[in-house]
């Protein structure tokens, strides 16, 4: 019995090894950027992102494409983060896949931080060169110190070519161009292999001679001194001496070859320029907002006035880059993606244009599967469980007016 | 054979034991210095020794040094007043600076595709050599730490001059001026490490107009000094054999 029982141990034992090694071959491709494990009130009430255009969905090496639209700094900031008082315009892709020619906010570039101020709207523009081939997923991203990076939209864009035809010439003040891809490379190799050899030279003049046992006991016995010759001190004074005028005579050659050098450039950009929305003449007042679990919908009970001088109807909400749109009022014609439209998402009471002067108290639903894909239902886990977003309405001419929104949330589970 | 007998027979398989005995340890050493190593570099110094936009003349200066002197003196503690063997700062850096080297190639470049001339690592060659010759000629801690720890941070900098000059040349970008490494770290996209996170050209030392990288790597150099006692005590205390009954010290 004993026996039988140690095989079925040892086999058992086996067969958890065979299982774990054979897990190690599984390796899925990590698509995405996590932008759905982060806090859904973060991607509610931080920076909401609009009128966003990926303006290509293939792109060839070398060949660059634009991801561009507007970013309200919500008013309504939360407290549990650091206000974007230094904060960075990046891109969520999976690492230098593409690589950043260029990035403004109002048109000024923005290589450094910068500061935003609540409440307003910038627009932005970053300029993407295509580097390495595959299908990656690009989203506009803010870094904000203090708060972590805020991800916005993605979309997925294809970059088709060989990254060995990849180049960067950039044209230097000194009036050299070169490819920044491969710039300098030889010289990097050529000097830590000077020091590697000088190293190695330095650790076999003593690795080759008997080392820890033998002098391990004449240090024991009081012979230590005998272990480091006179010889052996010339070779190091040669070493030391060699070492000093190879670092002072290579840094003179090199300031000879390079006489005009600057310090790295830092420093935070503050003023950026805002972009003015037009004023808003409706006015929203969130009576109740609350999240129907089972029915992964949003229900508002707006109070909306038209203080304008045309009549207006809701067309859309857009919340952490989700954009539920009532095609009644309004369709997408941007290609925006798939998985962040529901262009069937919004459905109002009475959406019916109201008129100029009017109030009128509606039920408004936000409801698709998004909620869920995207987590925003766990937004009813979250230690301020207020939601945010962004109205848009329009006119008749088609003139669009936005206005922001920001209640308690509260969630229904039956 | 007894417990008590020789496992040779002659004083050739002797010194050929004692030679596969040093091979072995010399292995053990070095790999074991370089995952600690850089393990405790890449903590310590990480970015500013991953990126070249971090290798600045002021931060980078001051704490690349700083926090790489630690094993250097902590393992010469060790092979010097064990085995009187003046290279434990040699082999702590060459060992280091291989992991790096294998890390920089295999990931950053083989698994993330950052240009390797955008994250080479740092050179602490020339201050290592000159560590261990300062306290073989010296047969000095106090020596070594004070000379050597301030030669290993007045080192480094031109050190590793000729291979980050070409990359601080200027140029003109949609208006702005930046350095080629400025640029670098602004093309080639680390979504998880933001521009402000860059600590560099930060502090008050403002009175030396553009000559701050000798004042950073005097102070380098001193601080270098305090952390080389400290870690060197930290390498005797490791070297000590009290567990051997009849050889305590």
């Amino acid at each position: 019995m004993k026996i039988i029982k140690d095989k079925v141990a040892k086999l058992s034992f086996v067969a958890l090894l065979i299982t774990m090694t054979a897990a190690m071959f599984y390796a899925p491709t990590a698509s995405a950027h996590g932008e759905k494990s982060q806090a859904a009130f973060m991607r509610m009430r931080t920076i909401h992102w609009f009128d966003l255009n990926w303006s290509k969905e293939e792109v060839p090496v070398n060949d660059t494409m634009t991801i561009s639209g507007k970013f309200l700094v919500f008013a309504g900031w939360p407290e549990t983060v650091d206000k974007p008082e230094v904060s960075f315009l990046n891109v969520g892709i999976p690492g230098p896949v593409f690589i950043r020619a260029g990035s403004w906010i109002g048109g000024q570039l923005v290589p450094r931080s910068v500061s935003l101020e609540l409440g307003e709207v910038y627009e932005f523009k970053v300029l993407l060169k295509a580097r390495r081939p595959g299908d990656w997923h690009v989203h506009s991203m803010m870094n904000v110190q203090g708060g972590g990076p805020i991800i916005g939209p993605g979309k997925w864009v294809t970059i088709t070519g060989s990254m060995s035809e990849f180049v960067n010439p950039v044209t230097t003040l000194t009036g050299q161009t070169i490819n920044l891809e491969t710039y300098a490379l030889d010289n990097v190799y050529f000097w830590h292999a000077v020091w590697f050899a000088i190293a190695f030279a330095w650790l076999l003049f003593w690795i080759k001679r008997p080392l820890f046992v033998p002098r391990h006991i004449a240090v024991s016995t009081g012979k230590a001194d005998t272990l480091i010759s006179a010889g052996d001190k010339k070779v190091g004074m040669l070493f030391a001496v060699g070492t000093m005028v190879i670092v002072a005579a290579s840094m003179g050659a090199t300031n000879e070859k390079y006489p005009v050098t600057t310090p790295l450039q830092a420093g935070l950009l503050r003023g950026m320029k805002t972009y003015q929305m037009p004023e808003s003449t409706v006015s929203v007042k969130v009576d109740d907002a609350t999240y129907r679990v089972p029915g992964r919908a949003m229900q508002m009970t707006l109070t909306i006035t038209n203080n304008g001088d045309s009549p207006v109807r809701l067309g859309e909400f857009n919340t952490a880059g989700v954009r539920f749109l009532d095609p009644a009022v309004h369709e997408d014609e941007t290609s925006y993606p798939d998985d962040l439209l529901a262009e069937e998402g919004l459905t109002v009471s009475d959406n019916s244009p109201l008129a100029p002067g009017e109030t009128r108290t509606v039920e408004v639903t936000a409801s698709d599967a998004a909620w869920e894909v995207y987590r925003l239902a766990d937004l009813i886990y979250d230690p301020d469980s207020r939601f945010a977003g962004l109205l848009f309405f329009w006119d008749e001419s088609g003139t669009r007016q936005m206005v922001t929104v920001d209640a308690p949330l509260i969630p229904s589970f039956i | 054979m007894s417990a008590s007998q020789s496992a040779v027979r002659s004083r050739a398989e002797a010194v050929q034991v004692s030679r596969t005995f040093d091979w072995m340890i010399l292995f053990t050493l070095f790999t074991a210095v370089l995952g600690g190593y850089h393990i405790h570099y890449m903590l310590t110094g990480g970015d500013w020794d991953f990126w070249t936009d971090w290798k600045d003349r002021r931060l980078w200066v001051t704490v690349a040094p700083i926090v790489s002197i630690t094993f250097p003196a902590a393992v010469q503690a060790c092979l010097w007043w064990r085995y009187r063997l003046p290279i434990g700062a040699t082999i702590s850096v060459v060992a280091l600076m291989i992991g790096e080297w294998i890390n920089r190639y295999m990931n950053f470049w083989g698994w993330t595709y950052f240009p390797v001339n955008i994250c080479f690592p740092s050179n602490l060659l020339p201050g290592a050599i000159v560590l261990d010759v300062i306290l073989m000629l010296g047969n000095s801690m106090t020596l070594t730490a004070v000379v050597g720890g301030l030669a290993y941070g007045l080192l480094f900098y031109p050190g590793n001059w000729p291979v980050i000059a070409p990359l601080h040349v200027p140029v003109e970008y949609n208006g702005m001026m930046m350095t080629l490494a400025d640029l670098q770290g602004y093309h080639y996209v680390r979504t998880g490490t933001p521009e402000y996170i860059r600590m560099v050209e930060k502090g008050t030392l403002r009175t030396f107009g553009k000559d701050v990288a000798p004042v950073s790597a005097f102070f380098s150099g001193f601080v270098s000094i305090i952390i080389y006692f400290l870690w060197h005590f930290f390498g005797r205390w490791f070297a000590k054999t009290d567990f051997i009954a009849d050889d305590a010290s």
